[in-house]
């Protein structure tokens, strides 16, 4: 199964044109904010222009370029349901000099958006197939939208399973969606904290010691996983072990990014331009980057964290 | 349009650059491949100009104090405020109560209007600049020895260097355009020898590389002028030269057995030096801050001088700011006259008293740190300061703050609201050199034009402006056009003799001739420097790569602000294992007169016992674990080896 | 007027190349080499033909810099509560740059297809559009560091120019290669000639003198082989880097470097402009993330990155060519002796003493 194509060349067949001049944000609205964790918080973001907002189309595990007006841009991905064309979701992490400045703007303030940008979780190529979908911390935030979109077509896939880890309870993202998605028989769903606190009774440790609960076979599941660095390095070293082949593994990377659209030359890993060929790619498809020293690295997964 | 020439405001090799305009943004930024230091090539620092210096909060308009805030008002008002209150000092207090603190990154014309308005407008012997928190002690040690306080030779003159001595200065990083020559001479032949704490990048190129303990050097030299002056490794006519008994006696106390445990350096090493330097005479002997801000910086220069002076080489001193050196030949400074006229020299301080038309004194002044100490005993009750952020780059910042506060009056001119601009009865917005014509002296005593390339940003002034215009409604003449200031500087200043701003437009500057400087010895005398044991770690507090002194400017170029986004401090590994401290840990360095936390970084290259803390991150420097107590002969602050402990935060 | 090879060159009296670019002057911004202050000659804009100085040898501030401005302002914005008011800022006037040499015209065709697609950035593509370049043949490398030869570049082209010059003595050959170029031409038609034999004979004998006169060799090869499969030793990457003094030269004059950085930044009025400037891979900026985590942590690291994009078939593959004209400009701009030619060197012959050393050492 091959996701970003060999040839770097296609265009990002995927939605939208981004228009004549594709620097040019064009304006959105915040309309509503959400406190996920003490460091995260989830925009509600709609465009101005109601005919551009009409025909904006998106797919799950693509991204913006967000303009904090008199701070810069960064690249946050598209955390709602693709399905859900009105307004979309943007879960940031304040961290930088634009992020920490978002966090400061308010209901009603205005930002930019350049997107959809990069490629998508290839839900297309998994039909019929068992998903397992392993995330920690805020890379749950770019899953977001498969799951929505899996659940709303549950009947074309096959198992379902959900694994994710936290830090604390209180450091847990979309615990309102966990509310509703536990609600239903067709997923499976298995969550975990580093340190509980007097509240929680689930799985306390990393994420990977809820595996020997998870009863899925290798030869017809994929798995979709994002996370920090840490996580994803288990991850993927405990999957190989199970059986799961190369190009059964997908994730998302992540990279310093400037234009998001392959020419600043910030986001390359080798030949590739993350931002136009990724940032979803098969663990196959990472062996022939080899700026991504091994499975021992940082450089894989989102970086919430600092190591 | 196309690109205008002129010099880069950075360090003081002097490159020249083109800067390229249009509809008042800057396009485009480029070196001169003529010029004999850029050659077609710049540093990272000189890369990044344009973005340093037009970031936006510049500022743009002047402040005036009103209740506790600074607010926005007008030129005149700035003017009239800041005259009356130097006028209310004058006649209340005297002259003494006046002082005039000046930067190094003036053009020289504005160097020169600055003293001219302290001495004779003012008429306060009080006028001092910001050589003195970094490199002043060279002037005197040199002016007695080389007689040039300034480098020899033409930095493309290292290139062809047989042997190099360099001490206390990473030059690589600071100064590439030297550290650039030094390889280019090591893959001729040349043969280096370092001596600094840490092991620079310099390294691989360097014969041998010794490493003194901070605030050991001026025993380590000693010993190397003992040896090689024992060893008869001079040239036979140097007994002749004056100075030679002196410089002698004075080493008679050099105790070579006990120099291992004084400084870290062994004597055979010293002895491989002399060798080394002797085989492949002349040396070229290069110092740095490492040097330059210690205790006894005099002695240690006169001492490195001395060496060059025996093996027949020429002294480069690695001074920083990009007009240094013009400051320092146009007399900002506290106990010398413009061409660096002794207060002494009765007869040319009488040509001066006629040149200004004003009586002159034969005493120092304040120095700058003397200055502030003077805020704080409430004896100088105005003091004017010209771009020298004076809280981050004096030591002490508490006391800093409240000698400054105690002032009646405050004139600071900035191009930035700095920590100091804060504490201001006015600021003045000053232009950048993008904005006005001038000249700087680079340090091979080349001057240089620098030209107007952007028109001044809001209702910025040049400080030749501002400096005419209290001189103006004072009643007294300076002139706003730099061709007429340099002009008169030429007319009076004999090593300035021969520059004009015509023959700039015609050809590079020529580095000055000093008329009749005899090279002579100078005697060095030895030290004695306690441990303290309650503060065991030795500071280097230095600049760092991509950063310029305190960071006012470089850390507005995104690029450059980006390399090393976090406060750091390094220690060796061993040293941080003993005291229990784990890399990225926030730890506190403190010494007697003030603390500062850091997140904590290993680095093995650096010597145990010392702590290094890079000085450019905004709103702390570690010039506040500094005290008062400057080096008595030169009145520089000792940044460079001063006592302190290390930390974990709690 | 018609693309035409050697064999249908016309020629251009020199006489009359004051005339040639009154002419062109009418329809376009003159840029050329002319001569600033204290003798420096570099490209600027051409007030009179007078200014021109035909004998330049090569300017170190490449030309890509009228098509990827060392400072651009992208667009500018205000904003308040109510709302934000954007505003484009694009200049692209029609200009002709006379005397550009082979190794930029090569580096500013890679560039145009580069910012050409799979997407289009709209600002080099006007400045593209709306240039058209008059190239010089090189009788002789204008620099001891010049290595065109080695990378397809130059000194001449055979194809992808707008219209290429040789200089005869007393003339130019004047070849059409580009309908752009075709078009350029017809303001001035009237002063070109049809080239004779002797014309072209001359020109033959300009091509075999100027290829057997480089100085400077990079065969990128046997180097393109190594980087691709990543087979050079970390360590000699880390030795190389080592030495880097950072400043950034070699990719800000690199004619074919077209990283980028972007800043909004106050204006005038309570403006912001989004401006964005020249980058370069060799800083550790360029790649660290707000955590503080860095996939390019090292000298090495960042020294690998740089040769892997200027020399490996994944990129050729990508981008039609590999990503050095040798055109020598880092060679000169270097404050140490990390140039293409110098790497290329290292990577070439010591990679088997690399092994060798280490095979030696695990048995000894």
């Amino acid at each position: 199964m091959v996701l970003a194509p060999a040839n770097p060349k296609r265009m990002w067949g995927v939605t939208h044109d981004l228009g004549e001049n594709l620097y040019l944000p064009k304006v959105a609205i915040i309309r509503g904010i959400v406190d996920e964790t003490p460091d995260t918080k989830t925009f509600k973001v709609s465009f101005e222009d109601q005919g551009y907002a009409e025909s904006f189309r998106w797919e799950s595990g693509q991204f913006a370029e967000v303009t904090v007006f008199g701070f810069g841009e960064a690249p946050i991905g598209f955390a709602s349901d693709p399905a859900e064309q009105s307004s979309f979701d943007l879960t940031v992490v304040g961290r930088g000099g634009v992020t920490k400045a978002m966090h400061q703007l308010r209901i009603g303030d205005r930002v930019g958006i350049r997107g959809p940008l990069g490629n998508c979780w290839p839900l297309e190529q998994v039909k019929g197939m068992d998903l397992l979908i392993i995330s920690g911390g805020c890379g749950l935030a770019p899953l977001r939208p498969a799951i929505f979109h899996l659940l709303a077509n549950r009947r074309d896939y096959g198992e379902m399973w959900l694994l994710y880890g936290a830090r604390t309870p209180a450091d847990r993202d979309f615990k309102y969606d966990f509310e509703v998605w536990r609600q239903r028989s067709d997923i499976h769903i298995l969550e975990t904290v580093d340190e509980a606190d007097d509240s929680w009774t689930g799985n306390v440790g990393v994420v990977t010691t809820l595996f020997d609960q998870v009863d899925i076979r290798g030869e017809n599941a994929v798995v979709f996983t994002c996370g920090p660095p840490i996580m994803i390095k288990f991850v993927i070293m405990k999957l190989l072990r199970m059986g799961f082949s190369e190009d059964r593994v997908v994730t998302s990377l992540e990279r310093y990014m400037k234009c998001g659209v392959g020419k600043c030359g910030h986001c390359c890993i080798n030949h590739i331009y993350l931002c136009t060929e990724g940032p979803v790619f098969t663990y196959q498809q990472m062996q022939g980057l080899w700026e991504i020293r091994s499975i021992g690295v940082e450089d894989l997964g989102c970086d919430c964290e600092r190591i | 349009m196309n690109g205008v020439l002129t010099t880069c405001g950075f360090c003081s090799c002097g490159c020249a650059l083109y800067i390229e305009v249009s509809n008042g943004c800057i396009k485009g930024l480029f070196p001169s491949v003529n010029h004999p230091v850029s050659t077609g090539r710049l540093c990272i620092k000189g890369w990044s100009l344009t973005s340093s210096i037009t970031c936006a909060d510049r500022l743009r308009t002047p402040l005036i104090r009103r209740g506790s805030s600074l607010e926005p008002g007008s030129w005149d008002e700035a003017i009239s405020l800041t005259v009356s209150a130097l006028r209310k000092s004058s006649s209340n207090f005297g002259v003494k109560s006046l002082g005039v603190i000046g930067s190094a990154k003036m053009t020289n014309e504005e160097c020169y209007s600055l003293v001219k308005f302290a001495r004779s407008v003012l008429g306060t012997p009080n006028i001092d600049g910001s050589c003195r928190f970094y490199d002043a002690s060279l002037i005197q040690a040199l002016l007695q020895t080389t007689g040039i306080p300034a480098s020899e030779i033409e930095i493309s003159a290292i290139a062809k260097a047989r042997s190099i001595l360099i001490v206390g200065a990473n030059v690589r990083d600071q100064l590439p355009h030297i550290g650039s020559r030094i390889e280019e001479a090591v893959r001729n032949g040349c043969q280096v020898v370092a001596a600094d704490p840490r092991t620079f990048t310099i390294a691989p190129h360097v014969r041998l590389f010794l490493h003194p303990r901070p605030g050991k050097d001026l025993a380590w030299i000693r010993a190397l002028l003992k040896t090689i002056i024992d060893r008869k490794l001079y040239h036979e006519d140097v007994p002749k030269m004056s100075g030679f008994s002196e410089l002698c006696s004075s080493l008679n106390g050099v105790a070579m057995d006990r120099l291992n445990d004084e400084t870290g350096v062994d004597p055979t090493l010293v002895a491989e030096a002399a060798k080394v330097l002797t085989e492949k005479s002349p040396p070229v002997v290069m110092f740095g801050l490492g040097v330059l801000q210690q205790s006894n910086s005099t002695e240690i220069v006169k001492a490195l001088a001395n060496i060059a002076l025996l093996l027949g080489g020429s002294v480069i001193p690695l001074r920083g700011h990009n007009n240094a050196q013009g400051s320092s030949d146009l007399g900002m400074a506290h106990d010398f006259l413009p061409g660096y006229t002794p207060l002494s020299d009765s007869e040319a301080m009488r040509a001066w008293e006629q040149a200004w038309d004003c009586p002159l004194p034969q005493l120092p002044g304040l120095s700058a740190p003397d200055m502030i100490r003077a805020c704080e005993a409430g004896d100088i009750k105005s003091l004017l300061v010209f771009g020298e952020n004076l809280v981050l780059s004096a030591p002490d910042p508490r006391k800093t703050v409240s000698a400054l506060e105690h002032l009646d009056f405050l004139g600071v001119s900035e191009l930035y609201y700095t920590e100091t601009a804060a504490l201001a009865d006015v600021v003045f917005p000053a232009c950048s050199f993008l904005e006005k014509d001038g000249t700087f002296t680079n340090i091979e005593r080349r001057v240089q034009r620098v030209r107007k390339v952007l028109e001044p940003l809001g209702e910025a002034k040049s400080d030749l402006w501002i400096l005419a215009e209290l001189a103006s409604v004072l009643g007294k003449s300076i002139s706003r056009d730099p061709v007429e200031v340099l002009a008169e500087v030429s007319a009076h200043v004999s090593q300035y003799a021969d520059v004009s701003y015509q023959g700039l437009d015609e050809a590079w500057g020529r580095p000055w001739q000093s008329n009749g400087a005899k090279r002579k010895f100078a005697p060095v005398n030895g030290h004695s420097g306690g441990r303290d044991p309650e503060y065991p770690f030795q500071l280097i507090a230095s600049r760092i790569h991509f950063h310029q002194q305190t960071g006012t400017m470089s850390l507005r170029s995104p690029v450059l602000s980006r390399e090393y986004p976090e406060a750091f401090a390094e220690l060796n590994g061993e040293d941080a294992k003993k005291l229990g401290l784990r890399p990225g840990s926030l730890i506190t360095i403190s010494s007697r007169s003030g603390s500062l936390a850091r997140n904590l970084l290993l680095n093995d290259s650096l010597p145990q016992g010392c702590i290094h803390v890079p000085n450019f991150f905004a709103g702390d420097s570690p010039n506040r674990l500094a005290s008062y107590e400057c080096d008595p002969s030169s009145g520089v602050p000792i940044y460079k080896g001063c006592a302190v402990k290390v930390e974990a935060v709690k | 007027m018609k693309i035409n090879g050697v064999a249908g060159a016309l020629i251009l009296k020199k006489s009359d190349a004051g005339i040639f670019l009154e002419g062109l002057g009418r329809d376009f911004r003159i840029i050329a080499p002319r001569r600033h202050l204290m003798g420096d000659i570099m490209f600027g804009a051409i007030q009179c033909p007078e200014e021109v100085v035909w004998d330049y040898g090569h300017d170190l501030y490449p030309p890509k810099r009228f098509f990827l401005p060392h400072y651009e302002n992208l667009f500018r914005y205000r904003y308040e509560a109510g709302g934000v008011e954007l505003e484009k800022v694009k200049d692209a006037p029609q200009q002709a740059i006379i005397g550009v040499r082979s190794c930029d015209v090569s580096a500013i065709q890679f560039q145009g297809g580069f910012f050409g697609s799979p997407t289009v950035d709209p600002y080099y593509k006007s400045r593209l559009d709306n240039t058209v370049l008059f190239s010089l043949v090189c009788n002789e490398p204008p620099r001891k560091e010049c290595f065109c030869i080695c990378c397809d570049s130059g000194p001449y082209l055979d194809v992808g120019f707008d219209v290429q010059l040789t200089d005869l003595g007393d003339r130019f050959l004047y070849q059409i290669g580009s309908e752009k170029g075709a078009k350029a031409t017809e303001s001035v038609e009237l002063l070109l000639t049809k080239a004779e034999e002797g014309d072209l004979a001359e020109r033959r004998r300009i091509e075999a003198h100027a290829d057997s006169r480089f100085e400077t060799i990079g065969y990128l090869a046997k180097a393109i082989i190594f980087t691709s499969e990543n087979r050079v030793p970390e360590e000699l990457w880390e030795e190389l880097g080592s030495t880097c003094f950072r400043c950034g030269a070699c990719t800000n004059l690199c004619p074919v470097c077209t990283c980028f950085t972007v800043e909004d930044r106050k204006d005038a009025d309570g403006y912001f402009m989004r401006c964005r400037s020249w980058d370069s891979c060799q800083f550790s900026g360029f790649t660290r993330e707000a955590s503080g985590h860095n996939p390019r942590p090292t000298f090495g690291s960042r020294l690998l990155r740089r040769f892997y994009h200027k020399a490996s078939y994944q990129y050729i593959l990508r981008d039609g060519r590999h990503g050095c004209v040798g055109c020598g400009r880092c060679i000169t701009c270097c404050l140490t002796d990390l140039g293409v030619p110098t790497v290329i060197k290292r990577v070439r012959r010591e990679l088997p003493e690399y092994l060798e050393a280490q095979q030696k050492e695990k048995e000894g």
